[in-house]
């Protein structure tokens, strides 16, 4: 039998949620300082930040740098919030509390919203 | 980049960070204006990496948080549609304003918490109302007592306006803005103090994202600065929580309230 869903149980994934975000990015940030640092800081920021979509390719073909590490990090911190509402709305969902799943919905829609508008209207 | 430049980021986080938890402020109201006057970084760099030092902070803070069940999910989901929406108005103005104004702006917002700070010094802590009779209900063991702690929180709209401004001033000037929540969760909303600093540090990290894309779509994040600061901010963080159980001084949130007008002055003359 299925052990219920409780109030304890969603701060308890929403908390883990929020730790792996918070030292995922920092282990990428120091991985990305350090191989930078072997290479004496030679490489030189690009002038403008990249685009996900840049990201998510420079991941996929294996061809990040120090500074696409670096760049992760700090994508996978601002990405972590986000990652938090949708374990939130999961939880709520799981423990049929509809209206706060709603209001979790409400609160992703806007930052996906926003995520879309930053990035077509670069 | 050097190496003394990353060690000097990093320490600068380290301090900043430190300082703003030992006074329950985030580290973006240090941050900026160290970034800003020390390494002279222009006002949309110093905001982006603020940002994300601010979600470091949060979402640590937060996760131990929802551990101790201090924080009232339900009503930080709440408040978030107002933060939020507020964030991304903040965010998308900020990028639309020069880094002079931006300066302007900041100086008058380190002006208007240096006074919250000092009047929140002089109050002497009564003991807390909780009314029994609202909504979304929460309770938390009190570490100091020991005891359950149950409570309800009221006059929700009222406390979602304020969320808004405090969301609007984060994505403008890249702060968490606590210092405008938790007042209106304890006063307004009757929430007990230890359950609003819970519930407030939850939002942030959700109200910061909201404004971050923005800052990363225009290019104002450098790697080389953001990482070390946050690398910093979050260490520094950590620090100050474990010294501010320690310490507990009056003398400390007025020392650096006048240094705060200091730094507004300066801010603001530059």
């Amino acid at each position: 039998m299925h052990k219920p869903v409780t109030d304890a149980i969603v701060e308890h994934w929403t908390s883990r949620v929020l730790r792996f975000g918070v030292w995922g990015s920092a282990a990428l940030m120091i991985v990305g300082l350090v191989l930078s640092g072997l290479q004496s800081f030679t490489l030189p920021a690009p002038e403008q930040n990249p685009s996900l979509g840049e990201l998510a390719h420079r991941v996929w073909s294996l061809t990040a740098d120090p500074i696409i590490l670096m760049y992760l990090g700090l994508v996978l911190l601002m990405f972590t919030p986000i990652i938090r509402v949708i374990a939130a709305i999961a939880g709520f969902a799981a423990e049929r509390d509809r209206r706060f799943a709603w209001v979790g919905t409400i609160v992703l829609v806007m930052l996906i919203g926003e995520i879309v508008y930053s990035v077509v209207g670069r | 980049m050097t190496y003394t430049s990353l060690l000097l980021l990093f320490a600068s986080g380290i301090i900043t960070g430190g300082v703003g938890a030992l006074l329950g402020l985030g580290g973006g109201v240090f941050l900026i204006p160290f970034l800003v006057l020390v390494f002279d970084l222009p006002m949309h760099q110093a905001i982006a990496t603020s940002i994300v030092a601010v979600i470091a902070t949060s979402s640590a803070g937060a996760a131990m948080n929802l551990e101790r069940h201090t924080v009232n999910m339900r009503f930080g989901m709440l408040l978030e549609i107002a933060t939020v929406f507020g964030a991304v108005l903040g965010g998308i103005t900020a990028n639309l304003l020069s880094g002079a104004a931006l300066k302007k702006l900041f100086a008058f917002l380190l002006l208007v918490v240096s006074i919250l700070m000092i009047r929140r010094a002089r109050q002497r802590r009564t003991s807390e109302q909780v009314h029994l009779d609202g909504a979304l209900p929460g309770s938390f063991i009190d570490d100091a007592t020991g005891a359950e702690v149950k409570y309800t929180v009221k006059r929700i709209p009222s406390v979602m306006g304020v969320g808004f401004v405090a969301g609007n001033v984060s994505g403008l000037l890249g702060v968490g803005g606590g210092i405008f929540k938790v007042p209106a969760m304890t006063m307004l909303s009757g929430m007990p103090i230890k359950a609003a600093t819970a519930t407030s540090n939850f939002m942030i990290g959700v109200t910061a994202a909201a404004s971050a894309f923005i800052y990363f779509a225009n290019g104002h994040m450098d790697p080389y600065i953001a990482s070390p600061a946050v690398l910093g901010v979050l260490t520094g963080s950590i620090l100050g929580v474990r010294l501010g159980r320690k310490i507990k001084s009056h003398v400390l949130t007025w020392i650096f309230a006048v240094v705060l007008l200091g730094i507004a002055i300066q801010l603001y003359l530059r």
